[in-house]
C-alpha cells in the first residue's frame, strides 16, 4: 500500500537573510540553477541534459503506476500568483547601549560591614557546630558512665552521731573496709604537729581530712593489702599485722614496708543530717 | 563601620585567634544555653519539683 501513496516531500526553504557579494541572495538549500528535467527521449534535440537534473532511474521526474501517481518531482514550480508577505525577524533589535539593570539598591553600602558580617556568620556557625559536637560527644560518653542507680548503690551512708569521740568504726564499702575515726583534739594536734615533709609519703594532715575530727580511710594496707589493726602500732594509729607496717593517727605510713599512706576514699560530710556518705 | 573593622582586625584576621575564639565562644555558649534552659525549665515547672515542695514534707530538716 505504501507504494501506491504519493511521496510528497516538502522542503522549507529558509528565508533569505543574507546577500552574497555577487548580489545573489544566499539560500543554502535552494538550487537556483536547477532546470526542469529533460523528457525521456533525448536523441539530439530538446534542452540539453544537464548534470544537475536527476536522472530518470534515480526517480526524478514523474512516475505513474497502474494504481495511480507514484511520485512527481517538480524542480521549477509554477510561479505563485498569490502575494505572500514575509516578515523576517531573525535578529534582536539593536539598541544604542546595553541596558544593565540597576543593582545599586542591592549593593551593600560598606565593604567592611559586609566582610565583618560574613565572618561573623562563619564564626557563629563554628560556635554552634562546636557546641553541638561537644554535646554529642559528652552525651555519648555519658552512656558509658555508671547509671545513677548503680552509683546510688555504690554509696554507703554512716550516721556520725553513733561514733563517740576517740573510737574507730570499720564499715564495708564496695567490698573493702573503711576506717572512720572520730579523733580527739589531742590526736588532731598530734597529727598536725608531725613534720610531714620528712615522711616516706609526705602529706599534711589537712590534705587527708575534710574535717579534722573525722578521719576516713580505706582500711587496706598499701603494702600487700592486709587490713591493719586500729589503735595499735608505735604511732598510736594503725598497725598491719602481716608485715609490720605502722601508720600514725592520720593514716600515714611511718614504719615498716608500706610505701604509701592509707588511701582516702571519696566522701561527703553532711553537716545538717550529721551523716557521712562514702562514694 | 569602626566596630566592624575592629571585629575583623582583632578576631578574624589571624586564624590562630579566630579558631580559639570560636572554641571559647562554644564553651561560653554551652554554659549559657544550659543555664538558660534550666532556668526556663524551673520556671515552667515551678511548684512541681521536689526542691519546691520539699518544705511541705521535711519540716525538721528545714528547722535544724
Amino acid at each position: 500500500m505504501a507504494s501506491s501513496s504519493v511521496v510528497r516531500k516538502a522542503i522549507n526553504v529558509p528565508p533569505t537573510v543574507r546577500t552574497l557579494p555577487s548580489g545573489i541572495p544566499s539560500a543554502p538549500r535552494l538550487n537556483l540553477a536547477a532546470r526542469a528535467p529533460s523528457d525521456g527521449h533525448h536523441h539530439g534535440h530538446g534542452p540539453t541534459l544537464r548534470s544537475d537534473t536527476p536522472s530518470r532511474f534515480t526517480g526524478g521526474g514523474l512516475k505513474t503506476t497502474p494504481a495511480g501517481l507514484l511520485y512527481k518531482t517538480v524542480v521549477s514550480p509554477a510561479v505563485s500568483t498569490q502575494y505572500h508577505q514575509r516578515h523576517i525577524h531573525s535578529s534582536a533589535i539593536a539598541k544604542d547601549a546595553p541596558e544593565v539593570p540597576d543593582y545599586s539598591a542591592y549593593r551593600s553600602r560598606s565593604d567592611s560591614n559586609n566582610r565583618a558580617l560574613s565572618y561573623f556568620m562563619v564564626g557563629s556557625l563554628g560556635v554552634l557546630s562546636a557546641s553541638a559536637a561537644k554535646s554529642t560527644l559528652t552525651g555519648f560518653l555519658e552512656t558509658m558512665a555508671a547509671s545513677a542507680d548503680v552509683l546510688a548503690m555504690a554509696k554507703t551512708e554512716v550516721d556520725l552521731a553513733s561514733i563517740p569521740e576517740g573510737k574507730n568504726v570499720v564499715i564495708k564499702w564496695r567490698g573493702k573496709p573503711v576506717f572512720i575515726r572520730h579523733r580527739t583534739s589531742d590526736e588532731i594536734e598530734e597529727a598536725q604537729s608531725v613534720n610531714w615533709k620528712s615522711l616516706r609519703d609526705p602529706q599534711p594532715d589537712e590534705a587527708r581530712v575534710k574535717k579534722p575530727e573525722w578521719l576516713v580511710m580505706l582500711g587496706v594496707c598499701t603494702h600487700l593489702g592486709c587490713v591493719p589493726i586500729g589503735e595499735a602500732g608505735d604511732y598510736g594509729g594503725w598497725f598491719c599485722p602481716c608485715h609490720g607496717s605502722h601508720y600514725d593517727i592520720s593514716g600515714r605510713a611511718r614504719k615498716g614496708p608500706a610505701p604509701l599512706n592509707l588511701e582516702i576514699p571519696p566522701y561527703e560530710l553532711n553537716e545538717a543530717d550529721n551523716k557521712l556518705v562514702i562514694g | 563601620m569602626a566596630f566592624a573593622n575592629a571585629f575583623y582586625n582583632t578576631i578574624v584576621k589571624r586564624n590562630s585567634v579566630f579558631v580559639p575564639a570560636i572554641f571559647a565562644g562554644a564553651f561560653a555558649f554551652n554554659i549559657g544555653f544550659d543555664v538558660a534552659v534550666s532556668k526556663f525549665w524551673d520556671h515552667w515547672n515551678r511548684g512541681r519539683q521536689w526542691k519546691d515542695i520539699r518544705g511541705r514534707y521535711i519540716q525538721d530538716a528545714d528547722e535544724s
